[in-house]
């Protein structure tokens, strides 16, 4: 019993040093995906409405009307392509991945402007295993998550250990998500 | 202090390690030249045609030409390619980079046939009364699928066909045209 509590403190210590930054990598992006329905995780976005005068209809579109509503609007270095979703609406795709839209009947447009979450972006993008590489360290993770659960019940004794109020803790964390299971 | 110059050097290991593997050990689907995707013995179907045509190949290879509209948010799998006249929805294993909204390009990929019939219509309804009845799904969510049960039921009459068929493509490769 000895060896293993000795055991289980050093893993659990260098395993736990070793996945600091995998820990707050899942940690953030699980907190952000858990409210997608409340925000965009992964970008920050900005609507700005505008008139235009420029003729943007279907039969008389030409690369350089769209460049000069981007001049009015936003910036023509950063045009992409547009096209025409459903008449009378035109769509302009820029770099980066904002939009503008406009009603070309009308001349009324938006501008949807995309700005990369700092951080968030970047562990997201890493919570949806971008890659097969990251898909193993991240089970390695998910598997050590479980080693560092187990050996966290040998590393303590007495009345804070597993069998003192070590184990009310566990056993609280059981219980809880077996209650939103069964009853919520 | 010796401590901390050996954990430097590991750490300096490991980031050179990283960056070599990192550009051949990627899965992120990357864009391939235009001489090496483009095959003249395989079909090239306009976006505006390929609803009529993708039956025609179900399960080959096709090229479709469009605007990337958008990546799906949740982990970049699917993408909607458009022009003015269609659109078709590519699904890949591995994720598209965000960067390609916006961009015209041509996909090599598997047309894939998505069946509608009457058997669908009854599991949909079934599953639908279930998952409102145990008070998962809301009164909005419900009146939608009963709504979109109906269209497919009004479209197969109307059609007068047993089933409908929707098309998509499973995503092989892309070149991004400049």
């Amino acid at each position: 019993m000895k060896k293993l509590r000795k055991w289980s403190r050093i893993l659990h210590r260098d395993i736990g040093f070793f996945f600091i930054g995998a820990t707050i990598i899942y940690g953030l992006s699980g907190i952000a995906l858990n409210h997608m329905s409340d925000w965009n995780p992964n970008y920050s976005i900005d609507i700005d409405e505008f008139v235009t005068d420029i003729k943007l209809d279907k039969a008389g579109i030409t690369d350089e009307k769209v460049l000069k509503l981007l001049d009015e609007v936003d910036n023509r270095k950063n045009y992409k392509k547009y096209y025409f979703p459903q008449e009378p609406y035109l769509k302009i795709f820029l770099k980066g991945g904002s939009t503008v839209y406009v009603n070309t009947k009308t001349g009324n447009g938006e501008k949807e402007t995309l700005r990369k979450r700092a951080v968030f972006y970047q562990v997201n993008y890493l919570h949806y295993n971008p890659d097969a590489w990251w898909m193993w360290f991240s089970d390695i993770f998910a598997g050590a998550l479980i080693f560092l659960a187990i050996t966290s019940l040998f590393m303590v004794r007495g009345k804070k250990g597993a069998w003192g109020r070590g184990g009310i803790y566990t056993a609280l964390g059981i219980i809880i998500p077996l209650i939103f299971l069964f009853f919520l | 202090m010796t401590m901390i110059k050996k954990l430097l050097t590991i750490v300096a290991i490991a980031a050179l390690f990283a960056s070599c593997t990192g550009e051949g050990g990627s899965k992120e689907n990357s864009e391939t030249s235009l001489s090496e995707t483009i095959q003249t013995e395989i079909p090239v179907i306009a976006l505006h045609e390929f609803d009529a045509k993708a039956g025609d190949f179900v399960d080959k290879e096709v090229y479709v030409e469009g605007i990337v509209d958008h990546v799906c948010k949740h982990g970049g799998k699917k993408l909607l390619l458009v022009s003015d006249e269609g659109d078709v929805h590519v699904e890949s294993d591995t994720r598209f980079k965000d960067e390609l909204v916006g961009s015209e390009v041509v996909i090599t990929g598997l047309v894939t046939e998505f069946r509608v019939d009457e058997s669908y219509c009854l599991k949909m309804e079934e599953d639908n009364i279930k998952s409102h009845s145990e008070g998962e799904t809301d009164d909005e969510l419900f009146d939608r699928k009963i709504a979109q049960i109906e269209y497919y039921r009004d479209s197969m009459n109307t059609a007068g066909v047993d089933h409908l068929s929707y098309y998509s493509l499973e995503y092989v490769s892309h070149v991004e045209k400049k």
